[in-house]
């Protein structure tokens, strides 16, 4: 049986009061940075619409690195900002830290549009090598240098923060606690909540990842010295950091949700050795899965190959058995209080079901043969982004808006929340996977004839994006009134 | 088409998950007690059942990856270099620039009807996706052009007609505009 963790000692008033105004700042930033970066997304759309044929495609291309790069960093840092608030029941994250990347991600973000917007840098977001080296001359290498700075500023704050929430839990649990071990043993140990768990695991993994974009810069560095660097070892690294990146933005998302779901359900939610398990599977199984990022790269070796595929199936099984089915469980029948914060917590799970499966059948090198790089892929890691963790990090914004402030919402102006967030949502989506299906590629400013529908996919989608923007413009109005109220008094 | 079905698969798979939810969203509305022995066995079933249904899907799936098998001679080999924003297609070794230029420019390769073909691919610059259309505009096959390496595609085509090849892989403003042609007679 779990027995108590040794008590750390928690913050007092005063410290858990600065770190209430550190969490409601970082909310109302990712609030206002949502409409922003979602309008690149709704510009990018139009585009290809062929709403602006004057407008070089330069602008469509710098536009798409800067709206996926401030989109995953967005939810990245609104994930950690949630996690480290929600530990603050369990341990005692450093308030300093979070400032110093409050501070940290700020100035990354504006290099990152004085490098995009500024100086058209368009490589998307994985900057894939060599490539910020063959600009054409449509970006400086100042420029380059400038973005390279930018990523460095951003992976430097954010190893840290990693870090410090490993540090935090460490104080209190061992790393065999933290992982569950205990638990997966059958062994007395400490009582381990599964925000911790997944906290921990997801970290863990993120460092790793931090360090694989470390290794990516200094070979860029030691290229621009005239070294010889490998693109396969590059392609390789880059995907293993961005993979890492957005599945440990989802995991935390969860980890949330694992903490915050049961005070509206009325119902524990605890850690035994099934959630152990899955939470450890995932820590070795991400770690391979990253492979089916370069199926089409025919020089990996082939075992490397299948062995991604094998690992990319395999986790879906912690996924869908422990959490999917743990938030059903958690749900059914119970005394659920129904409130913007809860639906979207609820919805934010479904939406990573969903986008789960589509990325389960990508990850099938037979059908990744024809999917890569068509409109497929950003219609799965949309699905899982936008309508998942994007969706949780909404919620957990509300209910600490909610909490906070002491406003009550507007039932119905919640459901009319709700409603325009998944018609606009999942109509917007639609159209990415129809298009993939037909084979339209990604990342293309304009459509050639082979690829023509891509236009009146664009069009529609155009469509549905409006109704999903007034949807989040509700939810800003609503949610933002709140947190300003909060910060205000706090 | 494989796409096509690959996305009624999604779309029902996805169907019954959100019908699962809606049904537990509903129960809320008449709180109970569960029973959570009882939740538990229909846990461990799922499991099986998942486990299962992804044991079968790699077992189908796993044996019919597009890489080269060694034990297969391809009737005509194709040698393919991507460059910003262009593809150069020819019937011999590309080595230089001056070689990638004529083949950009010259008349399009043929390749034969029902015989399997090598497409030799490689890249003087950044990466780009060797991608090819068919007249009826599907991806039927594609890999990566990468500089320093040399991927095999092998494909055996079944329609007549002239193929297009798309950059599927972002490799600059000119990225959507690159292209090759070939014909299969």
């Amino acid at each position: 049986m779990p027995v108590p963790a040794t008590a750390a000692p928690l913050l007092s008033e005063a410290e858990a009061l600065k770190f209430r105004r550190m969490t409601l700042i970082w909310g109302i930033t990712v609030l206002l940075l949502l409409p922003v970066l979602a309008a690149l997304g709704y510009f990018m759309r139009l585009y290809q619409s062929e709403a602006f044929p004057s407008m070089k495609p330069e602008w469509f291309y710098a536009v798409l690195t800067l709206h996926s790069l401030g989109m995953v960093g967005v939810w990245f840092v609104g994930s950690m900002a949630g996690v480290s608030y929600l530990l603050l029941r369990y341990t005692r994250p450093s308030l300093r830290i979070s400032k110093l990347n409050y501070w940290g991600t700020l100035l990354g973000v504006v290099l990152l549009i004085v490098c995009t917007l500024g100086g058209r840098f368009g490589t998307g977001w994985y900057f894939l090598y060599p490539l910020p080296l063959y600009s054409q001359h449509i970006w400086s290498p100042a420029t380059t240098f400038t973005f390279f700075v930018a990523l460095t500023i951003l992976g430097l704050c954010w190893t840290i923060w990693c870090l410090d929430l490993l540090r935090a839990i460490a104080q209190r649990y061992s790393l065999a606690a933290a992982l569950g071990w205990n638990y997966v043993a059958g062994k007395q140990g400490p009582e381990v909540p599964p925000l911790v768990l997944i906290t921990t695991v997801s970290l863990i993994v993120g460092v790793s990842g931090f360090v694989a974009a470390v290794i990516v810069i200094a070979l860029f560095a030691a290229r621009a010295l005239g070294v010889n660097v490998d693109p396969l070892l590059m392609k390789n690294l880059t995907f293993f950091f961005g993979h890492v990146l957005v599945n440990i933005t989802m995991y935390l998302g969860v980890a949330m949700v694992y903490e915050m779901l049961p005070s509206y359900a009325g119902r524990p939610w605890k850690t035994n050795r099934v959630v152990a398990i899955a939470w450890d599977a995932v820590l070795l199984l991400i770690l391979f899965a990253y492979f089916h990022h370069l199926y089409m790269d025919f020089a990996q070796p082939t075992w490397i190959q299948k062995f991604g595929q094998i690992c990319s199936y395999l986790l879906s099984v912690p996924a869908g058995v422990v959490s999917i089915f743990g938030t059903l469980l958690l749900v059914y029948g119970s005394k659920m209080r129904w409130t913007l914060a809860s639906t979207l917590f609820f919805l934010g799970i479904m939406g990573w079901g969903i986008g789960g499966i589509a990325a389960v059948i990508d990850s099938t090198v037979a059908v990744n043969f024809r999917f890569h790089n068509t409109l497929w892929v950003p219609a799965h890691f949309h699905t899982y982004y936008l309508m998942g963790v994007v969706l949780i990090i909404l919620g957990f914004i509300d209910h600490v808006g909610k909490e906070l402030s002491g406003l009550a919402e507007n039932p119905w102006r919640s459901k009319l929340t709700v409603v325009l967030l998944l018609f606009g949502g999942y109509g917007f989506l639609s159209m990415f996977y129809w298009a993939g299906a037909n084979s339209v590629p990604r990342r293309y400013a304009t459509y050639p004839h082979e690829a023509a529908q891509g236009v009146l996919y664009a069009r529609v989608a155009v469509g549905f994006i409006t109704v999903l923007f007034f949807g989040i413009l509700l939810y800003l109005w609503e949610t933002g009134r709140r947190c300003l109220k909060a910060l205000a008094s706090a | 088409m494989i796409q096509m079905h690959a996305l009624y698969v999604f779309l029902a798979v996805a169907g019954l998950l959100v019908a699962i939810f809606i049904y537990v969203a509903s129960s809320t509305r008449h709180a109970r007690d569960i029973d959570s022995h009882a939740a538990y066995g229909i846990r461990t079933k799922f499991f099986l059942v998942l486990l299962g249904v992804l044991v079968v899907g790699l077992g189908l799936t796993l044996g019919k990856t597009p890489y080269p098998k060694e034990n297969e001679i391809p009737a005509k080999v194709v040698f393919v270099v991507g460059k910003q924003f262009s593809f150069g297609l020819s019937d011999s070794p590309i080595s230089n620039d001056e070689e990638y230029e004529s083949s950009t420019y010259s008349a399009p390769v043929q390749v034969p009807l029902d015989s399997l073909v090598e497409f030799r691919v490689t890249s003087f610059d950044v990466n780009h996706g060797f991608s090819v259309y068919s007249p009826d505009d599907h991806l039927i096959a594609q890999t990566q052009a990468m500089p320093g390496y040399v991927n095999r595609l092998r494909v055996r085509f079944t329609q007549p007609g002239r193929y297009t090849v798309l950059c599927l892989e972002l490799c600059g403003m000119g990225h959507h505009r690159m292209r090759g042609v070939f014909d299969v007679k």
